[in-house]
């Protein structure tokens, strides 16, 4: 049994203009001890699924339908009581720049053991603070920083801080939500590194968001693009990335410069992202896509399997398939 | 130094700057910030230059140095061999219609009560240049220029109806109106999204060709300089580490810190192609008593025991390609 | 993008930006229930102050100061020729009330105004000059802040005697600056840090420019919103003042209508007289408070109310 299963998954955010369908149709699952990233522009919806998964939208936010299968169990059916015994004890969330939310006037330290205190109460402080040492080591801080206070640590430092927050209680999944977006590249590098030693340690299966798809390639086996609230191409890295099938991704890659390769021309994506209050009836994409058909526009785009484990939502790739 | 060419249009010479701390608040004095320590680059008419470094290296305070935002501590500035460090009055004036800058975040960059055509036009009227009409007309041509069209439906709009993108654009064309010698783009991509990025480095390169503009380009992104410059200057807390064409300092770093900036991209498409150095400490080595050598030594790999002690100028190794190494 | 979902749009009215932002602002007020009384309040009080040159026209003795009825010569209740019945020598109470709301509006306004102007010229040279000039401008403000306006009102009409209703009217603003002139100097200090007056600078714009064209701007629906508040004050000063007798008395206004009510005598004996002046000033007091309240959401996009669950 895969450890999450998403079906379907539907969030609207209620707004003065109407619902704003910030995920659409949303499907996916992995596998224990496995990485899944999403890549796309802000506002895609990336962090409304991390969201939607703690059970943590906001209060506009409501799961219009889908279903999200956790263990076998469905998150979406559960009562608060159970849910809050899932969240942070089985799945966690690094939220993006969570590290300026850290306290400035408590020990970082302290901070960590009363995370893991509230979830765990049994635990008593000394055992926490204990605890908390290992944590450190297992994240690559000094356990000689324990007590002090987050303005005292670097960056990379407050992060690691938060990972070892968030592996506190042991979850066998983490949602990741741009974990490095504000650090710098060494740092990044070395904190993706410890992700990923961490999950393979722990046997984690790991849900990695960015906008920065190398950085997702580089950490996850399987890749979802999202574009305007929906998946629009999934599958292995190697695939989405030397063949990919929508539009959208080949618009991404080539927009996005690399070190590598010849040094070709960038092709910026013209046009904006679509109105979620009112998306546009067939692809969402149809505006700002090179490669549209008029069947595009008029109706709904269906999932295309490209090849085993890798499918696209294009009606392009749809005719071209057939 | 570096050679002698006549065409240098911007010119730093051992150019220092320290944030001195205000105010002893509770007798705590913190200390100075030494941002920039002895700096010298040189930018040729023409290109654009890459600054690339991580954040708090003095990439931003370099820029702002050189437009006379900041004071300088100790160096001097050229413009067409021109000494322009510390200009008052009439002078600044004069030099501020030459040398423009395009800020960071352009949610913050634009007046927020101002419509896009004040904002744009708004350099003319400060330099008197043209009647209304003929003001009008300019901010009509750059607004187009930078993909702003029609401009007429921007020319009434405020900052907050515009994207981020767009507002970019509106900082990029009032940097341009007054057609300056020389612009610096301060990471005018960093609070933006990958694809309007494109956008903006394409607009730069446009300005480039069609108004052959000189610019430095500030980053922390060695693709994007990659992309777009001819030559880049790695620099690392306040110094500048390696100076060399682009394809140069992504092909053939020599620097121990440019390695190590190398090594940690993610790159998971053609990996093979990039080398690996492994020239970043796991650990900082401790220093003793105050950092007095290469800046980079407590994270070096390949140090020496004079890299602790003495800082490593920038030396030639072959045609403009410049290290700040003992090692190399 | 986030931003672009939330637009409102405006097609045509590009043109008009001035009307558009007011749109828009109109939108927020226009929810606000506290705004929408207040200005219902404003817009009577206004008739009011419009209305009070009707009843001279109609009859002399319809004058607020001088017009008396000749056949009455003590306070009477509410009659046919009196609405709101006459005061102790026989003035038409309602006629008073009325130009007691134009002065109301005339010393409120004035006086908000000038305070405003005032601070806003001293809050804004101080943050943006800084140094010596921000601490001898602050200290100032310190030492007016300090200072009672009412006491000091007092002090000097007791050794200039009587005050002219526009002497009142310059003490106020003159003692009424330094609250506003803190806040705006606040945010000329934060403005001062913001890059788009670095892109000013660049741009070459002098000091002067950048005062008037960048950070003013900016500072003005502040300013604004306190003149609302300052109003409200003004208002209350010169009631005070006039009810213990510094007031003008060449000029009728409510403070001097309550003193009349209690010089003569009348305190507890004709309510028709006491009550209109006493529930005016505090229905206007109270109008402006909530309008500049409703303002003040207008002005603060944090206290927008995010399009929650209705
Ligand atoms: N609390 C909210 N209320 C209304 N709309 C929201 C809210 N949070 C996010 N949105 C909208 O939902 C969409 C998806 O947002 P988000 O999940 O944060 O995107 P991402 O993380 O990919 O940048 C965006 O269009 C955003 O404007
Ligand atoms: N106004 C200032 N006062 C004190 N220190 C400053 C100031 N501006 C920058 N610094 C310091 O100078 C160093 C260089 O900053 P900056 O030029 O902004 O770096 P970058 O643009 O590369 O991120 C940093 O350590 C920063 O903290
Ligand atoms: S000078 Fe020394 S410490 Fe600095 S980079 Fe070279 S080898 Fe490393
Ligand atoms: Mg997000
Ligand atoms: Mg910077």
């Amino acid at each position: 049994m895969a450890l999450l299963e998403v079906e379907d998954l539907c969030i609207d955010y209620k707004t003065k203009n109407g619902y704003l369908k910030a995920v659409d149709g949303v499907s996916f699952s992995l596998e224990r001890g496995a990485s899944l990233g999403f890549v796309g522009e802000s506002g895609c919806g990336k962090t409304t699924i991390g969201m939607g998964l703690m059970g943590m939208l906001p209060p506009n936010g409501v799961v219009r339908r889908g279903r999200i299968l956790f263990e076998g169990e469905d998150l979406l059916r559960v009562s608060a009581e159970e849910m809050r015994r899932v969240r942070w004890r089985k799945i966690a969330m690094i939220f993006q720049a969570a590290m300026n939310a850290l306290n400035p006037v408590q020990r970082v330290g302290e901070q960590v053991a009363e995370a893991m205190l509230v979830h765990n109460p049994s635990l008593g402080k000394e055992k926490a603070l204990k605890a908390v040492e290992e944590l450190f080591e297992l994240v690559g801080l000094q356990t000689d920083r324990i007590r002090d206070y987050p303005h005292q640590y670097s960056g990379g430092m407050k992060q690691r801080a938060i990972i070892a927050m968030s592996l506190a209680c042991r979850p066998s999944l983490i949602i990741a939500d741009e974990p490095t977006t504000a650090l710098d590249v060494i740092v990044q590098d070395q904190i993706l590194a410890e992700i990923r030693a961490l999950q393979k340690e722990f046997n984690i299966g790991i849900i990695f968001i960015s906008h920065d798809i190398s950085i997702v390639a580089d950490m996850c086996h399987d890749i979802g693009i999202m574009y305007a609230g929906q998946l629009v191409e999934y599958g292995p890295r190697e695939d989405v990335f030397d063949s990919p099938a929508h539009p959208y991704t080949r618009a991404l890659l080539s927009s996005f410069p690399t070190l590598t390769g010849k040094r070709t021309d960038l092709v910026p994506i013209a046009g904006e992202t679509p109105d979620l209050v009112h998306p546009p009836e067939g692809c969402r994409f149809y505006d700002r896509c090179q490669e549209q058909i008029p069947a595009c526009r008029e109706k709904v785009s269906r999932w295309v399997a490209i090849s085993p484990g890798h499918k696209a939502l294009c009606c392009r790739c749809e005719m071209d398939g057939r | 130094m570096m050679e002698n060419q006549g065409n240098a249009i911007i010119e730093i010479q051992n150019v220092s700057k320290v944030y001195r701390s205000r105010g002893a608040l509770f007798g705590v004095r913190a200390k100075d910030v030494v941002a920039l320590r002895q700096v010298s680059l040189k930018i040729y008419k023409g290109e654009i230059f890459g600054l690339v470094g991580e954040s708090g290296s003095g990439k931003t305070t370099v820029g702002r140095l050189i437009v006379g935002l900041e004071e300088i501590t100790s160096g001097e500035i050229f413009l067409d061999q021109e000494n322009v460090t510390g200009l008052k009055g009439k002078a600044l004036k004069a030099f501020r219609r030459k040398v423009q800058m395009i800020f960071q975040d352009p949610y913050q960059s634009l007046n927020p009560q101002r419509s896009v055509l004040d904002t744009v036009s708004e350099p003319l009227s400060i330099h008197r240049v043209g009647r209304s009409a003929d003001r009008k007309e300019m901010a009509h041509k750059v607004l187009k220029s930078v993909g702003l069209s029609p401009p007429e439906a921007f020319f009434y709009r405020y900052p907050h109806r515009l994207s981020g993108g767009q507002r970019q654009r509106v900082a990029i064309a009032r940097a341009m109106v007054l057609n300056p010698e020389f612009v610096i783009a301060d990471e005018p991509t960093s609070m933006l999204d990958a694809s309007i990025s494109a956008q903006i480095f394409n607009i730069l390169l446009k300005m480039r060709s069609t108004f052959h503009v000189t610019q430095m380009f500030i980053t922390h992104s060695l693709a994007a300089a990659r992309y777009l410059c001819d030559r880049i200057a790695v620099i690392y807390r306040g110094q500048v580490m390696e100076v060399g064409s682009g394809e140069t300092i992504i092909r053939n770093p020599r620097h121990p810190y440019t390695q190590a900036l190398i090594d940690a991209l993610p790159k998971f498409k053609g990996s093979g192609e990039i080398k690996q150095y492994g020239t970043l400490l796991i650990e900082e080595r401790e220093v003793n008593g105050e950092p007095m050598g290469c800046p980079f030594y407590p994270r070096c790999t390949v140090a020496e025991i004079r890299c602790e002690r003495e800082i490593p100028g920038l030396r030639m190794l072959e045609e403009g390609h410049y290290v700040a190494c003992f090692n190399v | 993008m986030a931003e672009e979902t939330f637009r409102t749009e405006t097609k045509g009215m590009e043109r008009y930006p001035g009307l558009t932002a007011f749109l828009e602002g109109w939108g927020i007020f226009r929810q606000s229930l506290l705004g929408k009384i207040g200005l219902v309040l404003l817009i009577m009080f206004a008739l009011m102050a419009l209305c009070s040159y009707i009843p001279p026209l109609i009859d002399p003795m319809y004058n607020p100061m001088t017009g008396v009825d000749p056949v009455i010569t003590c306070s009477t209740g509410p009659s046919r020729a009196h609405w709101l019945g006459t005061d102790f020598m026989g003035r038409d109470i309602l006629s008073q009330l009325l130009a007691g709301a134009r002065v109301a509006f005339m010393v409120g306004v004035s006086a908000a105004f000038m305070s405003i102007v005032l601070g806003t010229a001293i809050g804004m040279t101080a943050g943006y000059m800084g140094r010596f000039m921000d601490t001898f401008l602050m200290r100032l403000a310190d030492m007016i802040m300090v200072m009672p306006t009412l006491l000091v009102v007092l002090i000097l009409a007791a050794v200039f005697g009587q005050l002219n209703i526009w002497t009142i009217v310059l003490i106020i603003a003159l003692f009424r600056w330094p609250g506003v002139s803190r806040i705006i100097r606040g945010q000329t200090l934060s403005l001062k840090q913001r890059p788009f007056i670095e892109a000013a600078k660049v741009a070459g714009a002098s000091h002067v420019r950048i005062i008037f064209r960048h950070i003013m701007p900016n500072v003005l629906p502040l300013a604004f919103l306190f003149m609302t508040f300052r109003v409200t004050s003004a208002i209350i000063i010169e009631a005070a003042l006039a009810f213990l007798g510094f007031g003008d008395p060449g000029t009728v206004s409510w403070g001097m209508m309550l003193q009349w009510v209690w010089k003569t005598g009348h305190m507890f004996k004709a309510p028709y007289w006491l009550l209109p002046p006493g529930i005016c000033i505090s229905l206007i007091t109270l109008s402006f408070y909530m309008l500049g309240r409703a303002m003040d959401e207008v002005l603060d996009p944090r206290l927008r109310k995010e399009d929650q669950t209705d």
